[in-house]
């Protein structure tokens, strides 16, 4: 579904991405785990092309990112992406936020993106806010409906990118608890995060980067229970 | 001879002005919607050519705009007859919307990136995302300096008179002469210009009261339609 090869990028002088590979199978949750500055949302920003990358091959449901000819667009269309800060559109309602790509870009009628809204808003809990407009709602709601937002778009993947650290932590669950069930129905993912709980429960495997490389690789078993690395198990030792 | 004697002339110069504030407002607003948005374009040379025609035409005194447009349009295409109201009218227009294209350009820099990144993530195209994410967010910032610009525009259109057209200004310095009460006559012209003025400054006080209201300037939310009914002095709580 997703194959990554000697994935770098920089920033001018600073290289952010010193060569990242990995291979994420249709249906595999992963959890990219590590520091701040690691390079991790870089990597997965590189996987929708919200951000170029300077080497390296990238595969992505069969488009070749780094192919001068991708269409970006249709690379998007096919991924979903969940934000740290959830980026709804403040302007429309909710149900307004979760139509919107389906009628601008997949052409579907209103009323059966409205149907299939209402859907999505069931299944995140929250089909009773389709009126409303995101400022009326917590973190944790808003992050919902981004959820559904990128759902209606049905993507083969879904990219998170720490979706739940802005939340406040009551809120925390709700997220969690939508991203569970998505895994449970075999959905591809790429998360992003710092919820350790989580990944330890959720992911099939766990990539820690650091320094812009990924440093290890495993179950959450081999990573939490056995990690091979001292940067793995100084990084582990802080966040638990 | 008392001024009242030249109602109809004055009058009559009233709606040339009033003519050329309604093609000024609307043409140039559209005009410079069309190039603020192209400065936003994906496209460098149209970028460049907005950013080159917006910093040309705000550097330059409108009534040299008059003048090229009067002199210059009959030349550009001798086919075509132009009057001079249609020369002042499409000057006005060139004017305005430099102007305009401006305030959109900072309206747009005004939407937070994130905006941008979730439409392009959900795999809207740039006209998209402008249209349908960017703009309606950024008309807050945009009104504020379209009033100003409406209030110079009705007076700018005094310049018109420099081609022959008989408008407020140009019509009060003839009433003027000819009833030997200048002072009474531009009196008469300025109430009038005061009288066009004074809703338009009117409108963008009461947006600037409903921005207020609505407690945010920049972060938006829904029109609250009972805000319509407000009454205008409520105070602004220093919003400025």
């Amino acid at each position: 579904m997703i194959r990554v090869e000697g994935l770098t990028k920089s920033y001018g002088a600073h290289q952010v991405l010193k060569g990242v590979s990995c291979e994420i199978a249709k249906g595999e949750v992963v959890c990219v785990i590590g520091p701040s500055g690691s390079g991790k949302s870089t990597f997965l920003r590189c996987l929708n092309m919200l951000e170029t990358f300077d080497g390296g091959t990238v595969v992505v449901n069969g488009h070749d990112l780094s192919a001068r000819s991708v269409d970006a667009r249709a690379v998007r269309r096919e991924v979903g992406m969940v934000f740290q800060h959830f980026n709804l559109f403040p302007h429309l309602r909710v149900v307004d936020n979760i139509t919107l790509a389906p009628v601008h870009v997949s052409k579907k009628s209103k009323g059966v993106s409205e149907a299939n809204a209402m859907e999505l808003l069931e299944r995140v809990g929250l089909a009773d806010k389709a009126r409303v407009f995101p400022k009326s709602l917590s973190g944790g709601q808003q992050q919902r409906v981004a959820i559904a937002r990128a759902l209606a778009m049905e993507p083969v993947a879904m990219l998170f990118d720490e979706p739940t650290s802005a939340l406040d932590p009551e809120t925390v669950d709700d997220v969690l608890q939508v991203m569970r069930r998505l895994a449970d129905d075999g959905m591809t993912m790429v998360v992003v995060s710092h919820e350790m709980g989580f990944t330890r429960d959720v992911a099939d495997r766990v990539l820690f980067m650091d320094h812009g490389v990924v440093i290890e690789e495993g179950t959450p078993e081999q990573v939490f229970g056995n990690p091979q690395h001292d940067r793995t198990r100084a990084f582990l030792r802080r966040v638990s | 001879m008392s001024i009242f004697h030249y109602t109809d002339s004055l009058l009559r110069a009233a709606v040339m002005t009033l003519k050329l504030c309604a093609f000024g407002a609307v043409a140039g607003t559209a005009w410079g919607l069309v190039v603020g948005l192209l400065r936003a374009s994906s496209f460098r040379p149209l970028r460049w050519l907005a950013a080159l025609y917006t910093s040309v035409l705000r550097g330059v005194p409108i009534l040299i705009v008059l003048l090229f447009t009067y002199y210059g349009l009959p030349l550009a295409m001798p086919n075509l007859r132009f009057s001079a109201y249609i020369c002042g009218a499409i000057g006005l227009t060139l004017f305005v919307g430099a102007y305009v294209a401006e305030a959109v350009r900072g309206g747009l820099e005004s939407v937070p990136t994130g905006q941008t990144e979730a439409a392009q993530a959900l795999g809207l195209s740039n006209f998209q995302r402008l249209r349908l994410v960017m703009l309606p967010q950024a008309v807050r910032v945009i009104v504020p300096p379209w009033i100003g610009i409406l209030l110079a525009l009705v007076k700018e259109t005094s310049l018109v008179s420099v081609v022959g057209l008989v408008e407020l200004t140009r019509a009060g310095r003839v009433v003027g002469q000819e009833s030997n009460n200048t002072l009474a006559a531009f009196a008469l012209v300025a109430l009038v210009y005061f009288v066009i003025c004074w809703p338009i400054g009117q409108f963008g006080r009461w947006y600037e009261h409903r921005l207020a209201a609505s407690g945010l300037r920049t972060v938006h939310e829904p029109a609250v339609s009972n805000l319509l009914g407000e009454d205008a002095e409520v105070p602004t709580g220093g919003a400025a």
